[in-house]
């Protein structure tokens, strides 16, 4: 037997099955090897150190200790790349559409699906061609809620909150850190991702975008006791399936990347009454206010207000002889702008604007768990009057003026009302706990205020969505802007005796509450309890 | 131990044990490695041949040429000094062996760099070894021409790339600086120290009289280095300044003074480059252009993630997928490679490195070596820094190599030599002893570490006069 060529032998170990072992074998020793190296290093140092003489002042070598603390930061956040990337969203879209390298674990990780409460795809990943691709089934319908992930444009809404989550590393107990190292270690990294189930309804989300149509607008449908967003529709919207720069470039017709629902703010009109009516229940207003056809106001300067019985009567060549003298229910109930107007002046700034903190207007509240990063609730914004604009806070008091406020935060308002006065946070997220947002009214004033809601419906300006199936308790609103034709507005609750929903509707420029917003809440109200949707 | 005993190459050969025995570990890392990486080559089908050893063989040549060297001279400079050094730049082999630097056609040069490398390093340390380094401190006017020609030459003749300027060849002659650059600022603060610290007695002023030629000399410098845009020469000199300045002359005032002259300077010179200033954005948010300013930095981050804890194996990962990995970003196909284990093992190795040059710096050594480890070290510590901060996204990118590690002749030879010099001053300074080595201590009766303690001993004895910055 001749002597073996070395070169040939390893050539044949590494051509043969053995080889994976052994690379491993080696790879392992390599670092063995650096860490002796390093070891006998250290001892040698200790040995050879040239210690400072007792009498030489013991000079501390700090700048070796600022430069230990600097290569420390570095690598500290080299490893918040480099072992937990994970939890960076953008860097994995990156990796997964950008990173050549077949063994990066971005490529397995299959983004968890995200469902609707009775389990519908909203989300999920599809590999296509050994690339991983997000896909949206139902469009633009759960654009603003769902949100989109994406390499280019990011991570917005539901995808972007529970990044983490939907990638595969939500650890919070320390067992579950553990299963983390563990997939650090063995290099699966968690191929698969976390579902996300959220508390939407698609088959009423997208009863509700049909029912818009073509208008712009929003319709929000929550549960009053716990906070859970049924629906949260926002038209027009984009489609996530096809995100374009043209989308993000500039102010579009239409924004559709606005969420109307949680941050659109409108003139609620009179819709606002409810707070109003709230305010003057808890301040024990009792009696009547003399509301004439003439109107209400502050100063000859100004226009007087007046009721919407008033124009209608104009227009129509009648004569009309007002209301005359109006309880706070009666007013209610016919939404009565002069009423509400005295109402206001009558108690003051002070109390508006406390009824408007107690309201929780002027406020940012998050949707999703932890932050409000990735999209939150703006409630409203209430103006700060001048003690001598008595006009102002006239109008203001009928939900006119400089008053705005999101159709979702009108929907917690109805939900309080329907909820003995407590609103709960709006969640889309199932796994989150309820939380409350504010105790807006008494419970006896809810109790009160829902009877007169539920006047609205049966006797007031609400009169055209009284259902016999269905109880639903309610306020009409018609806001005046000074773009185009009035927002149409409808909130309310159902079933009135025992509510287990609570809705707000938005039709921009719809006009009239009553015969717009109105039907669209009702058909929802009834399709939500036929499908069971309350608690 | 008798004095003869003490210098013979029997005794030599003892004391330099230390060396010997972390330089054949050293050997055996870097050799496992090598392994490794002629393994992936093999299975990825390529043919091996004997000439593919070659690089190995030559690194272990190299490593027993220079400790048979610094034994036959006697040298009792640092031990662990030079295994880092070796250590490090075998790493550098294998890193560059793996990009495949040596596989088409490897050239003499190729081939020769790293003992190239060793024998620059050999040749700086015996040759100012034994005090004889003070010398260096004679040529303050050649080391600061030396330095301003240069990079006025290369300015002048040099051609752009990448933002960057390069001499013939693509050398960059400016690394040279890294080390002309020290001796000079170390030669300047000996003779001037004690008047730059005499600052004004109540007001927090300098001494201007003795600080405008260094003030003038380094508006020049960092102007010229600005003209090149070699920001990151600029912060590595400035810095090695500041530190040289601030420890030879007790005064920390000039680290503050300099350091907030460096954030406006830095300020000013973003809103004129624009090249700066696209460097600040890929870095404050690369994801905002990920296919184009952000390429480099996110796929070299990419391939650390691909490589997680512990790497695919030398010569597994796919370093091909980031610009320019072999010189700036080695470090990233370090951590695609081995993983953020190897990136730390790396990072421990040059924190041995760098407190064997801040020992040098502290006291018990004439004022000129002290000056000049403080700048040669700081030197080092910027640019790795700089560099490891730049590719994990730390810092902005500033296009500075690794030292020992990256592609580059200059870089390396820079290093080596620097690296040298230390090593020379480690050897200490005879005859500045006042008492036989023995003598303060009688504990030194034999044991392993016996030999070791005359040094030790020898240093202790010198500090007070050698400590005190006015020392000259």
């Amino acid at each position: 037997m001749t002597a073996v060529d070395p070169l040939h032998l390893f050539g044949s170990l590494v051509g043969s099955a053995a080889w994976p072992a052994l690379r491993l074998v080696l790879h392992l020793a390599f670092f063995i090897a650096a860490c002796v190296v390093l070891w006998r290093a250290w001892a040698w140092l200790r040995l050879t150190e040239p210690r400072p003489a007792a009498g030489a002042g013991g000079w501390f070598p700090w700048p070796l200790l600022v430069l230990t603390a600097a290569f420390l930061a570095v690598l500290g956040y080299q490893a918040s790349w480099h072992l937990t990337g994970l939890f960076r969203p953008r860097f994995v879209a990156f990796m997964q559409s950008h990173d050549r390298r077949e063994f990066n674990p971005a490529h397995r990780i299959l983004r968890g699906r995200i469902l609707d409460r009775r389990g519908r795809v909203l989300a999920q990943s599809r590999e296509l061609e050994g690339r991983v691709r997000r896909v949206y089934p139902f469009g633009p319908a759960f654009a603003h809620t769902v949100g989109y992930s994406d390499p280019q444009f990011g991570a917005i809404g539901a995808e972007a909150a529970a990044n983490a989550q939907l990638n595969g590393a939500t650890p919070q107990t320390l067992a579950s850190w553990g299963e983390l190292g563990r997939q650090l270690l063995t290099k699966t990294k968690q191929p698969r991702g976390q579902d996300l189930t959220l508390t939407l309804d698609s088959d009423l989300q997208l009863l509700a975008l049909q029912r818009l149509g073509e208008r712009r607008g929003a319709v929000v449908l929550l549960r009053p006791q716990d906070g859970a967003v049924l629906v949260s529709a926002t038209s027009p919207a984009f489609d996530p399936n096809r995100l374009g720069p043209e989308l993000f470039r500039g102010p579009a017709p239409g924004t559709p990347l606005l969420n109307r629902a949680t941050q659109g703010l409108y003139p609620p009109g009179s819709v606002f009454k409810v707070v109003m009516a709230a305010q003057a229940i808890e301040a024990g207003f009792s009696g009547t206010l003399h509301c004439p056809a003439g109107g209400f106001t502050t100063s000859r300067r100004y226009p007087p207000i007046r009721d919407h019985d008033y124009y209608s009567a104009q227009k129509a060549g009648r004569a009309w002889a007002g209301f005359g003298n109006l309880d706070l229910t009666t007013a209610f109930a016919e939404s009565s702008n002069v009423f509400f107007a005295q109402l206001g002046v009558r108690y003051g700034r002070d109390a508006f604007a406390r009824a408007g903190e107690r309201f929780a207007f002027d406020r940012q509240v998050r949707l999703y768990p932890g932050t409000d990063r990735y999209g939150s609730l703006s409630t409203g914004r209430l103006p700060r009057l001048a003690a001598s604009d008595l006009y102002g806070l006239a109008q203001a008091s009928i939900g006119q003026g400089r008053v705005l406020a999101s159709p979702m935060h009108l929907a917690t308002i109805a939900a309080a009302v329907a909820n003995r006065g407590l609103a709960m946070r709006p969640r889309l997220l199932v796994q989150e706990p309820a939380a409350p947002l504010g105790q807006y009214m008494t419970a006896p004033t809810a109790a009160r205020l829902a009877g007169m809601m539920r006047k609205v419906v049966t006797q007031g300006t609400g009169r055209g969505i009284d259902d016999a199936g269905l109880a639903i308790a309610g306020k009409t609103g018609t806001a005046e802007n000074p773009r185009g034709a009035a927002h149409s507005w409808f909130i309310g609750f159902a079933p009135a005796a025992d509510p287990r929903l609570a809705v707000a509707v938005l039709v921009e420029h719809g006009g009239f509450g009553s015969s717009v917003a109105a039907p669209i809440a009702r058909d929802l109200l009834v399709k939500a309890l036929e499908l069971g949707a309350g608690p | 131990m008798s004095a003869d005993a003490d210098t013979g190459f029997a005794a030599a050969w003892f004391r330099r044990r230390a060396e010997r025995e972390l330089l054949l570990g050293c050997l055996g890392c870097i050799a496992l490695g090598f392994v490794l990486i002629l393994g992936a080559d093999a299975a990825s089908g390529r043919q091996l041949g004997a000439l593919d050893l070659l690089p190995l063989a030559l690194y272990a040549l190299a490593l027993a040429g220079v400790h048979l060297s610094l034994v036959a001279a006697g040298l009792r400079g640092d031990q662990v000094l030079t295994a880092t050094v070796a250590f490090l730049s075998g790493f550098g082999l294998l890193a560059q062996y793996r990009m495949g630097d040596f596989q088409s056609d490897p050239g003499a040069l190729t081939l020769g760099l790293v003992p190239a490398g060793f024998l620059v390093m050999t040749v700086c340390a015996l040759a100012f070894a034994d005090g004889r380094y003070r010398v260096l401190a004679r040529g303050l006017w050649v080391w600061a021409g030396v330095s301003l020609v240069l990079v006025a030459v290369l300015l002048v003749t040099g051609q752009r790339f990448r933002g960057a300027v390069y001499a013939l060849g693509f050398t960059t002659p400016t690394e040279v600086l890294k080390v002309t650059i020290p001796l000079a600022l170390a030669a300047y603060l000996e003779r001037q120290g004690q008047a730059l610290a005499r600052w004004h007695p109540r007001l927090p002023l300098p001494p201007w009289r003795a600080l405008w030629p260094l003030l003038a000399f380094f508006a020049v410098l960092i102007g010229l280095l600005a003209l090149q845009r070699d920001l990151g020469m600029m912060m590595i000199l400035g810095l090695a300044g500041l530190v040289v300045l601030a420890s030879g002359t007790g005064r920390i005032g000039y680290l503050v003074y300099g350091l907030l002259a460096g954030a406006g300077l830095g300020a000013l010179l973003l809103t004129v480059f624009a090249h700066g200033q696209r460097r600040l954005d890929a870095w404050l948010d690369p994801f905002q252009d990920p296919t184009g300013e952000g390429w480099q930095i996110l796929q070299g981050l990419s391939g650390m993630y691909a490589g997680g804890l512990w790497g695919e194996g030398f010569g597994i990962g796919s370093p091909e997928y980031t610009p320019i990995a072999a010189a700036d970003f080695i470090y990233s196909v370090i951590g695609e490679e081995l993983g953020f284990l190897g990136c730390v093992v790396l990072v421990l190795f040059f924190l041995i490195l760098l407190s064997r040059g801040i020992a040098l710096a502290g006291p018990g050594r004439c004022a000129f070596g002290r000056l000049l480890a403080a700048g040669l070290t700081t030197v080092l510590a910027v640019q790795t820094l700089l560099n490891i901060g730049g590719v994990t996204k730390s810092i902005p990118l500033t296009g500075t190599t690794l030292p020992f590690i990256s592609h580059g002749g200059a870089s390396l030879l820079t290093a080596f030599a620097a690296s040298g010099l230390l090593l020379a001053i480690s050897d200490g300074v005879p005859g500045r002893s006042a008492k036989p080595p023995r003598a303060p201590r009688g504990r030194t009766t034999g044991g392993p570490s016996a030999d070791l303690k005359p040094r030790k001993v020898r240093r202790k004895t010198v500090p007070r006069e050698a400590a005190a910055p006015s020392d000259t």
